[in-house]
């Protein structure tokens, strides 16, 4: 619905359908054995081929200087098939906005110059929000820069990426800062992938920092600043993957419906059938209205884009959860295998909604921002 | 496999195995013809809907939407006269005796086809109930006898609960919120008694009661150390009646305004105050909680079974509308995703019930109805006539002996444990039933589309009255917390309820 | 004025909704053995003290050695779970088994998924398979197969029972009478001199390649399977019975859901529990009797899939309630956050009334059901008092008799009434519908307040997630068993209502 006007997202839009339906479609259930199999690189280097990472840095970046339309549009149809490339996407994105949003376009340009895809890629833990986390890792002044130590749970890309965006407190100080570390030398301790409910093939590790070197992203103290700033817009493309994960779940049930036969007729002619996959059509076509609608608010700024970007995460997430539940229950037993994704994609939109916090306390903090 | 002192250490683990098991460790105590007793019940229900409540209800709704000072004595009166008001009071203080978890049988049933009837009968024993949760066995005996005699001579003796307040409704449910509340009722303490002042709203029952069993406190300050319980009957001096409110549901059951200008109730009519607790194991504050507890453990099984009625009546006439409609060429009973619906509306009905019969089961084990439900009392007060009761038991209900040994039975000897689990079944028992019946209605109302939303077709009705369900007796959240503070805080130190910084 | 006479009573009480289809907690407190409670204490503390020290410790290597090698087969826990003596714990006493009372299995079950559904179903589904052998009272072979099973937990070699019913082509269909003519059914027996001969394919048999013995459904006509089910017994290694694959599950991972394959297996007639010719002795014709059968299987194992649907409820509530207790969100222990505080009582409140739905299953199955005659009060503490030695001598003799399993049948099947059938196989899906969603609903509520915590196999619930979303599925999916609730209970003896009615 997002890409219905304009051009250039139209031509998006039919390439990330394609490659899903192509990279993705075929070895989805191979690339979520992940950590048990393989890692799919051919994949995620076949999507930096194709900017999938550079939709929102800017043009001085090299990037393709696109807004959370032109995100939303990719993420939806990753994650239709293959949440999980969607989910290196989105945290990469975040990642990258964050350090936008601190103004370190040097540190950022340094980065995006790689020409390998994992030296390109930013690790960052993005199902947090780090102001609500009391113990964060510790930063202190070391010459010019800072030094990293502690620990910090679930950094997700941890594993395969060259940098992580790393929120630490300074001694003595409130709030936190963001720092960039690289992982390759530097006293930085990674965990085995940790194993998870969804997503399986966007990894996250555990991460143990001791005396790391560590640049300073922004300015001290102003951490939570950035981290608002970029999860006001990417709350909208965390609201298009899980808009994705129903579209994939529904248009997997809606053909077996017709295909599997139950009391000597297709399922779908059973009345409870066709209301279960009604209420799901529904609330697809809802979501994708509330989409259309909050990208649109972030990208031309209008007042109070960022409650319209939150809500509909919000609502869209709580609604993927609901409809993946009946996404199996459509395909009864071979809905429960993983034959069919559907089972994979239930994980996922769980998985989809705790990104950037626990999403009852998100709601929360919606309405004691309109308390202000 | 395994050791006797083990087991008993493994049953102490979380979930306790008492809290879980309430019906299996009831069964081998309960009276062998309670279940025949029920049955009965439940079929005089079932005869006084037929007769009475069913061609009454949508009139009485309408009625008061077109006079709203109206007062339903009519059907008080018919309540009184088929002996509604004394049913399951017990013999000793001139009731039926029926046993007590059947009242909420009964006002399921009944609530089916009216709330407001059902409310009408039943909020009597919510006044009933306090009293009896004080253990002042000469002041139960004087006031409840009353209700009896009043069914003899026609004269209904109804009793209301007399606690919410303008600026406190929530907070006066609950102990813990009590000393933060805007306490406004006072009572004063004078030669020979107390003086109340102040009023008390949205009292069920209010103007169609001659007693009314009031909560105030000595010192607004320390509500919850100061709690008293008295009884003022109707047209005693300084007392009256207020505005009748204009509820959206319920209409037929008034909820009235109580107001009360330097109001004498002299000492023989002070239920329960500091004098008496400071003869009682616990201190004030916990026995105020104590006394609050065994209310609302009793008060909001009922409220339980309200909402079941209101579920059963959605799902009723849902069906109903179902069996006699087609739609697409066929009964649109006979579509699946009706089916479905109205499988779901039964499973949300039939697990309320459970949970509100689950409640009676923990009340009967270790809370109000204990006593009654020991077997040889049980069975005493079933075979003695009506004569030797009134010879021989009644006259020792006046002794402060009998109240004492009452308190200590009831009150000291109920362990902590034992208020948890009555209280925590009690408001599990309000939210499962309630919720089931505004789902329930949602559910009838969108398949019955148009018809639905008509007055004669009943349920845009249910929908309006069970919505108070999730609210009095405690808001459903207020509820939730004390399921949570009852079953699964008690336990841990760290843990703390009701708290805002 | 409150006169009722007796007829009175009764015609108001059976008027719809039926007294009795509602308090069977009631009715039952009179004719429960007393003892029962404390068995039931007993029980749960054994349950409790096998999950502290066998479960947990294992639970969450199961999970994940099996996402590593899906091929890998738990039979350590199994032969574990043989010691302990828990494959013949519910079995009567006349069979060799321990006599537990059965409804106590409901509450092991609950109590050991807790910690994992998978190793709790290695237990459970085994007493499926029983479930079905009971279900035909062919009292000659339930005494065969379950002395097997008492004498494999002496001798440490674990004797298993599966139910095989599920075929590629047939679900839902299978569990319906109603719906099985128009099915696509596969499973054939061809008699044979002697026996029959099964060929076809079974598929999500759980537990199939730990099991011994397999309860296979199969079917003289499958043009028309409701008049002419046979239920075999076929026991692993006979000639023309293989395994298949192995379902790659999303959860239950633990517990295998098999494939299994009959080219020209031959049954002799011994080993046919119930087909055609014993049915046909009945009272009602062969397709109720069909149905009957099914519905004492469901009215018992949906009672279970219940059980554990509460356990994985419970599992999802106290690893919220552990991590709330140990995380800081905002200055101050989650646990004391209002919004935390009332989710997790909505959690206990799914908990507490799934489990009671379910534990009223269980009283119907005593009144009116399958446990009707073992908790007879007289027969009951006949089993309890009588030494071992005296049910070998004087019980065990009787029971390859013929005329025993005419006494059974003629006491259980033609008995029963067609309300009593409904009240309990209704309250069965009754409560499966009630678990399971219990299930999953806490663990959507669990997963939302740990967050990210949530997400990783290490704090346990994202599996139970994963292990609980199968229970809205299999016995019958919910929305099936929804239909039976509508069937059994709401709509029942209205002529004019009509099940699966397509056009």
């Amino acid at each position: 619905m997002i890409a219905v006007k304009d051009k250039e997202l139209k031509m998006l839009d039919k390439a990330a359908s394609e490659f899903a339906k192509k990279q993705l479609a075929p070895e989805r259930e191979e690339n979520d054995k992940f950590p048990f199999g393989p890692f799919f690189d051919d994949v995620l280097a076949k999507a930096f081929e194709l900017d999938f990472f550079h939709i929102i840095l800017p043009e001085s970046l090299d990037g393709m200087n696109q807004g959370m339309a032109a995100l939303s549009v990719i993420l939806d149809n990753l994650c239709r098939e293959d949440s999980s490339l969607g989910g290196i996407v989105f945290t990469n994105s975040a990642a990258q906005q964050v350090m936008l949003e601190a103004g370190a376009t040097d540190l950022l340009a340094d980065i995006v110059s790689a020409e390998s895809i994992n030296d390109f890629l930013i690790a960052f833990p993005v199902f947090n929000n780090p102001a609500e986390v009391p113990h964060l890792a510790e930063a202190t002044p070391d010459g010019n820069g800072f030094t990293l130590s502690g620990k910090l749970e679930y950094m997700v890309l941890g594993g395969i990426s060259g940098h992580c965006l790393v929120p630490a407190k300074i001694a003595g100080q409130d709030g936190y800062s963001y720092f960039l570390v690289n992982t390759k030398d530097n006293n930085v301790t990674v965990s085995d992938p940790v194993l998870s409910l969804g997503l399986r093939a966007c990894p996250a590790v555990d991460i143990d920092f001791n005396n790391s070197k560590a640049a300073l992203v922004g300015n001290q103290g102003e951490g939570d600043t950035y981290f608002t700033k970029m999860a006001d817009r990417l709350h909208a493309a965390a609201a298009a993957m899980a808009a994705g994960v129903m579209k994939g779940s529904f248009n997997e049930a809606f053909s077996y419906s017709k295909e599997r036969f139950q009391g000597g007729q297709a399922i779908i002619n059973w009345s409870e059938m066709k209301m279960m996959l009604s209420n799901m059509a529904i609330a697809i076509e809802n979501a994708d209205m509330i989409l259309a609608t909050a990208v649109s608010a972030v990208d031309n700024q209008f007042p109070g884009w960022e409650r319209s970007s939150r809500a509909a995460a919000l609502q869209i997430q709580a609604s993927a959860c609901e409809l993946t539940t009946d996404g199996i229950q459509a395909l009864g037993g071979v809905g429960y295998m993983k034959d069919f994704g559907q089972e994979k994609r239930f994980r996922d939109a769980k998985h989809i909604q705790a990104l950037l916090g626990i999403a009852p306390m998100k709601r929360i903090k919606y309405i004691e921002a309109l308390l202000k | 496999m395994i050791k006797r002192s083990e087991v008993k250490e493994w049953m102490a683990h979380e979930p306790a195995f008492d809290d879980i098991m309430c019906s299996l460790r009831s069964a081998p105590r309960i009276p062998r013809t309670m279940i025949s007793e029920t049955r009965k019940v439940v079929a005089m229900a079932r005869k006084f809907n037929n007769e009475v409540v069913r061609p009454y209800t949508l009139e009485l709704d309408r009625t008061i939407q077109q006079d709203p000072e109206f007062l339903p004595w009519e059907f008080v009166k018919q309540a009184n006269q088929r002996g509604f008001y004394s049913l399951v009071i017990p013999k000793i203080v001139g009731g039926k005796g029926y046993n007590f978890p059947a009242m909420s049988h009964f006002l399921e049933e009944v609530g089916t086809e009216c709330l407001a009837m059902s409310n009408l009968i039943g909020v009597h024993y919510l006044g009933a109930t306090t009293l009896l949760a004080t253990w002042n066995m000469k002041l139960i005996n004087e006031i409840i006898r009353q209700t009896a005699e009043g069914e003899k001579t026609n004269d209904p003796s109804l009793i209301t609960l007399a606690i919410t307040e303008p600026a406190a409704g929530t907070d006066v449910e609950e102990v813990s919120l009590l000393d933060k509340a805007n306490i406004t009722f006072n009572a004063r303490r004078e030669q020979g008694g107390y003086v109340l002042n102040g009023t008390k709203v949205f009292i069920s029952n209010g103007h169609l009661s001659k007693w009314h069993v009031v909560i105030g406190y000595e010192d607004q300050s320390r509500p919850s150390e100061t709690m008293l319980v008295v009884v003022v009957k109707t047209g005693t001096k300084g007392f009256s009646f207020g505005r009748k409110e204009r509820k959206m549901g319920q209409k037929g059951c008034p909820a009235s305004e109580l107001i009360f200008k330097e109001c004498f109730v002299p000492d023989e009519h002070v239920v329960f105050d500091s004098r008496h607790s400071a003869k009682l194991k616990r201190p004030p504050r916990e026995t105020g909680r104590q006394i609050i507890e065994y209310v609302v453990s009793v008060s909001r099984a009922a409220v339980g079974a309200w909402g079941v009625g209101a579920a059963r009546g959605a799902l009723e006439n849902a069906m109903q509308f179902a069996m006699e409609t087609h739609v697409d060429g066929k009964l649109l009973i006979n579509h699946e995703w009706v089916q479905c619906r109205l499988a779901e509306m039964y499973k949300t009905m039939a697990l309320a019930r459970l949970a509100y019969m689950e409640n009676n089961y923990a009340n009967g084990l270790d809370g109000a109805f204990k006593i009654l439900q020991l077997k040889p009392l049980y069975y005493l007060m079933k075979i003695l006539p009506a004569s030797m009761i009134d010879k021989f038991i009644t006259p020792t209900l006046g002794l402060p002996f009998t109240t004492w040994l009452f308190r200590k039975l009831q009150m000291d000897w109920q362990k902590d444990e034992q208020i948890h689990r009555t209280t925590g079944w009690g408001s599990l028992a309000k939210v499962s039933g309630t919720d089931a019946g505004i789902r329930n209605c949602q559910m009838a109302l969108e398949i019955m589309g148009q018809a639905g939303l008509r007055h004669d077709r009943r349920v845009e009705k249910i929908l309006r009255d069970s919505k108070l369900l999730q609210i009095y007796e405690g808001t459903n959240q207020l509820n939730r917390l004390n399921i949570f503070e009852s079953f699964l805080a008690s336990h841990h130190s760290r843990i703390k309820v009701y708290e805002h910084e | 004025m409150n006169k009722i006479s007796r007829s009175e009573q009764k015609q108001l009480l059976n008027r719809a909704p039926l007294f009795d289809d509602g308090f069977h907690s009631l009715r039952s407190a009179p004719k429960l053995p007393r003892t029962m409670i404390k068995e039931a204490r007993k029980v749960v503390a054994i349950a409790r003290k096998f999950t502290e020290t066998v479960i947990r410790p294992y639970a969450l290597e199961l999970d994940r050695t099996i996402q590593q090698d899906p091929d890998f087969l738990p039979w350590e826990f199994i032969k574990k779970a043989n010691e302990w003596g828990f494959y013949s714990m519910w079995i009567p006493k006349i069979f060799g088994g321990k006599g537990y009372s059965i409804p106590t299995l409901a509450l092991f079950l609950e109590e050991t998924s807790r910690e994992c559904l998978a190793m709790s179903n290695l237990i459970g589904v085994h007493y499926l398979g029983v479930g079905t052998l009971f279900a035909t009272w062919n009292i000659r072979l339930i005494n065969e197969i379950l002395t097997d099973v008492a004498n494999g937990e002496k001798t440490g070699e674990p004797v298993l029972i599966s139910l095989a019913h599920t075929e590629p082509g047939a679900g839902t269909d299978l569990e319906e009478t109603e719906l099985m003519d128009q099915g696509t059914i596969t499973c054939r027996a061809d008699r044979v001199p002697g026996g029959i001969k099964i060929n076809g394919t079974k598929v999500f048999i759980s537990s199939g390649h730990m099991s011994k013995w397999h309860m296979t459904t199969c079917f003289e006509d499958p043009e028309r399977p409701s008049s002419s089910a046979v239920i075999a017994a076929v026991k692993t290694g006979s000639e023309g019975f293989s395994f298949g694959r192995k379902e790659r599950k999303m959860g239950q991972k633990g517990c295998p859901a098999s494939e299994l394959i009959f080219k020209d297996c031959f049954v002799p007639d011994d080993y046919v529990a119930a087909d055609f010719n014993q049915l046909k002795t009945l009272k009602r014709d062969i397709t109720p009797s069909v149905s009957q059968l099914i519905d004492y299987i469901v009215a018992t194992s949906r009672a279970g899939v219940a059980a554990w649907g509460v356990g994985a409820a419970r599992g999802a509530l106290e690893d919220a309630l552990a991590f709330a207790m140990e995380t800081e969100v905002g200055g101050k222990l989650l646990v004391n956050h209002e919004w935390v505080q009332i989710r997790l009582a909505e959690m206990h409140k799914n908990v507490s009334l799934a489990r009671l739905s379910y534990i009223e299953t269980n009283y119907a199955n005593g009144l009116e059901g399958m446990f009707k005659i073992i908790q007879f009060k007289p027969v009951y503490y006949m089993l309890k008092t009588t030494p071992h030695w005296a049910v070998e001598r004087f019980i065990a003799p009787f029971l390859s008799r013929s005329l025993t399993t005419r006494v059974f049948r003629y006491l259980q099947m033609d008995r029963q009434t067609d309300d009593q059938i409904a009240r309990t196989t209704g309250w069965a899906s009754l409560a499966k519908v009630s678990g399971t969603d219990a299930g999953i609903c806490n663990c959507h509520l669990a997963l939302e307040i740990m967050g990210q915590a949530g997400l990783r196999q290490d704090r346990r619930t994202e599996k139970i997630l994963r292990d609980a979303k199968l229970l809205q599925i299999y016995e019958g999916t919910n929305q099936l068993n929804r239909l039976n609730v509508f069937k059994s209970l709401v709509g029942r003896n209205i002529p004019e209502i009509k099940l699966f009615a397509h056009e």
